[in-house]
């Protein structure tokens, strides 16, 4: 039974990274302007034009692109990037990696926090600190990351305490993690603008939980506060935060690509605006679709998650 | 569009740096004499740069670039490329602070006497970065690399009359032109044409500049350190420099004001003030002969009326475009390209006249005014702002304009096709700059300017090896497009750089290329206080 239902979430996944793949790619091709005159700029002469059509295959039709191009993703083959004629794969590779450590990064201190400062804010329900907790959330959750970023910048970097790093700038061959007081503003934006919803969903869930009839059965029966929480509402609790916490991580995904903006961070998002300003389009496509992926995969953990967590399931398919 | 100048001796920098290698001698002296005298020695206040200093990195932030960037000097088009091309290469000639074409690679290149034949005397004692040395082999087969019809570099194109270069003997070139060309030094002077090895491989870049390359990652960030074979007098102060690219304005001049850059290139006019309040930075406010034109086309309704280009040219207010687009940081034009050109005729000032423009605009067949499409784009730091100033100031006259704001890559796709839009040149002289722009045959004639007039005298002028007669030739041209031409120029703007007050050694240039036409090898990191 779960494992059927979680065979089924898997297929409607692969379902939706392909449709998703043909509405990037075609919708790139609808964009003005001509990826060769884009990476010439002014400089442009027809015989350097033609030079780039050539080396792009921009002269076959368009289906005849998106075909080879998913055909070579199943042999792990991303194409050829227009604007340096050299492999998707080589040129996007190392950014994956930069832009996987920032979302770690602020994913690993930003669930804990979420969830502890969640519950928290519900057992000291009413009171001045639960009250402040929840009106900081609610600012911080109005607030886009890009305004949240230019306020820390303003703050740490610049013009009221200038002791952090602006930006992010490392010598070439070097990686961002080589230099960790650059990394603390970008990790900061992302954890400020996702934790406020995870606190949010954790408080209101365990609220919810904390009034329900098991829990006062079980303060009834004479349970120890402690264990209450432990063992009765928290397991009832952390299904709904789970879907939240994926909603999260997958917005980071695309979120991040304000933040490496914002920082000059070298990441898939920096790659991203670079690649629609040249019309790259198999860098466009690739890069789409690795967020696209991110999104599927935490959304299907997260599925998985409710689905495990879910004592309706168990009970029913209990073999 | 971009234009000459890297670098070479520097008159007053060569004996700055005379002075420095007599440092206690002549620091003695300087301070005796300020005991006498009282006063304080310029430069050696405890702010600021102080004397020159030998080595550290510098940190050179700009807006652009991406994963297309190159090292190839050749084909160089965007700040970063124009920062590589000038660092790592020389042309034969080059153009200085002041906008005067100076030998560099060559000690002199020559017309005969009807400009149909140059030959360039070179410099015996140059070596490329890898120590090898650079004779005429080297310079003809980099001219052949840059117009080879396979791949033309952006030189190509002013190079279209080139018959044959030919090493007459180890350290004379000559080059052969099919037509006469009094300007083609100035055309050897560009930036991008750059002298190579015969084997050069764009891949492993050699070159004769003050620095050579340590590494690169397009988009992100080039480091180039001192060559120890440079040929110059002005060996670089600087260990290495380390070039960032950025992709936004806000990121880069936070990386400025938290110290992470040394100096950024080119920063909107419209911020020069906020950061020169700071104690920490100085603004580089260079006057230059950049233009960012409004662009007619003289061959189609309504611009194809001589009468419609006149009302247009007289609606706009220049002081106010000035003030408003370039926050004053520039100076107003006439209709007239060329600002720096000896030759720039002194015509009296167009100023706004809506009347006038009424009254032509009414005769030309629009009594009540006409509508009309402006294509603009962000080209370059003000465009956007002058076409939205423009609607503003033609709407007095009953012009509505209607601004078709575009991203870059559609801008470009149709550039040279809108009826009605915008450009930017950096400083050039009259002839390189109706050449590349202003001829039926320039390959961006944006205007699609035909006058059998200006043609002729232009054609008279690329001939004549007579300097007095060439100024007369090239007068006489301009007065046409002053008359009748299809550009508003009503600016020419200041190039503004910002870097930290212990930056020394850059200078007002005036070719348009920002940080003293980046050339990097005068300046020196002083003291940090």
């Amino acid at each position: 039974m779960i494992l059927r239902l979680i065979a089924r979430r898997l297929a409607i996944s692969v379902a939706i990274l392909i449709v998703v793949s043909m509405v990037i790619f075609f919708i790139t091709l609808l964009l003005p302007g001509d990826p060769a005159q884009a990476i010439l700029g002014q400089q442009a002469t027809p015989e350097r034009i033609a030079a780039v059509h050539e080396q792009m295959n921009l002269n076959e039709p368009a289906w005849k692109r998106y075909l080879l191009w998913l055909g070579g993703l199943f042999v792990g083959d991303f194409g050829i990037s227009a604007a340096t004629s050299q492999p998707v794969a080589a040129l996007i590779g190392e950014r994956v990696g930069a832009s996987l450590f920032l979302m770690i990064a602020a994913a690993i201190i930003s669930i804990p926090v979420g969830i502890l400062v969640g519950i928290w804010s519900a057992l000291r329900r009413g009171r001045t600190t639960d009250t402040a907790i929840t009106g900081i959330a609610l600012v911080l959750a109005a607030l886009p990351e890009f305004v949240v970023g230019i306020a820390l910048v303003a703050l740490f970097a610049t013009t009221v305490f200038p002791i952090l790093p602006a930006v992010t700038m490392q010598p070439p061959g070097t990686q961002v993690w080589d230099f960790p007081t650059q990394l603390i503003l970008p990790v900061l934006v992302l954890v400020l603008v996702v934790t406020p919803y995870i606190v949010r969903m954790m408080r209101a869930t365990m609220l919810e939980v904390l009034d329900s009839g098991y829990v006062e059965m079980a303060r009834l029966k004479g349970v120890p506060e402690r264990r209450v929480i432990m063992r009765h509402a928290l397991p009832h609790a952390i299904g709904p935060v789970a879907q939240v916490i994926a909603i999260q991580l997958a917005w980071m995904a695309g979120g991040v690509v304000v933040v490496e903006f914002l920082f000059r961070y070298p990441g898939l998002g920096q790659a991203l605006i670079e690649a629609v300003n040249y019309r790259d389009v198999m860098v466009v496509v690739a890069i789409t679709m690795i967020v696209a992926a991110i999104y599927v995969v935490v959304n299907l953990l997260a599925d998985i998650v409710g689905i495990l967590a879910n004592p309706k399931l168990h009970t029913r398919g209990g073999n | 569009m971009v234009n000459s100048t890297p670098g070479v001796p520097h008159p007053r920098r060569r004996h700055m740096r005379r002075r420095v290698l007599g440092a206690a001698l002549a620091l003695g002296l300087a301070s005796l004499l300020a005991a006498c005298s009282g006063q304080a020695i310029p430069g050696a206040e405890s702010v600021g740069p102080g004397t020159p200093v030998d080595g550290g990195t510098l940190r050179v932030g700009f807006v652009g670039g991406g994963a297309a960037d190159t090292l190839d000097g050749a084909i160089a088009t965007n700040l970063g490329d124009t920062a590589r091309a000038v660092n790592m290469y020389n042309a034969l000639l080059y153009r200085d602070d002041d906008f005067a074409l100076k030998p560099m690679l060559a000690t002199s290149v020559d017309p005969n006497t009807d400009a149909t034949v140059w030959t360039a005397h070179l410099r015996t004692d140059v070596k490329f970065s890898d120590g090898t040395p650079m004779t005429s082999r080297d310079v003809v087969a980099s001219i052949e690399r840059i117009v080879d019809p396979d791949d033309p570099k952006n030189g190509a194109a002013g190079l279209g009359h080139l018959t044959e270069v030919v090493a007459i003997d180890d350290f004379t070139v000559e080059f052969r032109l099919s037509q006469p060309d009094s300007a083609l030094d100035d055309s050897l002077g560009q930036y991008t044409m750059t002298i190579v090895p015969e084997d050069f491989d764009p891949t492993a870049p050699v070159g004769t500049g003050p620095f050579r390359l340590q590494s690169f990652t397009p988009g992100q960030s080039t480091v180039l350190e001192r060559n120890p074979f440079y040929w110059g007098d002005d060996v670089p102060f600087l260990d290495a420099i380390e070039l960032l690219n950025f992709n936004d304005t806000d990121a880069l001049i936070n990386a400025l004001l938290s110290s992470q850059v040394d100096a950024v290139a080119q920063i909107p006019a419209a911020l020069a003030e906020v950061i020169d309040s700071d104690a920490r930075m100085q603004i580089l406010n260079s006057e230059t002969g950049m233009w960012l034109p409004f662009t007619m086309r003289t061959d189609v309704a309504p611009f194809d009326d001589e009468r419609v280009r006149q009302a247009f040219r007289l609606v706009v207010d220049r002081e106010q475009m000035v003030e408003q687009v370039l926050s004053g940081y520039g100076t107003i034009g006439n209709d007239m390209f060329a600002s720096f050109d000896p030759a720039y005729p002194n015509f009296p000032q167009r100023t706004q006249n809506i009347e006038e423009a009424k009254r032509l605009l009414a005769e030309a067949g629009y009594p009540d005014g006409l509508i009309v499409e402006l294509a603009t784009a962000p080209i370059q730091a003000g465009t956007v702002e002058a076409a939205q100033v423009f609607a503003e100031q033609a709407a007095e006259a009953g012009i509505t304009v209607k601004i078709n704001r575009m991203d870059l890559t559609t801008y470009w796709g149709d550039y040279l096709e809108y009826p009605f839009s915008q450009s930017f040149w950096y400083t050039r002289n009259f002839l390189p700059q109706a050449n590349s722009g202003a001829m039926p045959d320039s390959p961006f004639n944006e205007t699609h300017w035909t006058d059998a007039e200006f043609v002729d005298l232009v054609v008279q002028a690329r001939g004549e090896t007579d300097e007095a007669a060439r100024s007369e030739l090239i007068e006489a041209a301009q007065a046409t497009m002053y008359e009748r031409g299809g550009l508003i120029i009503w600016g020419f703007a200041n190039q503004l750089d910002a870097y930290q007050s212990y930056v020394g050694g850059l200078e007002p240039n005036a070719t348009g290329i920002p940080l003293s036409g980046f050339q990097l090898q005068r300046v020196w990191i002083g003291e940090v206080s």
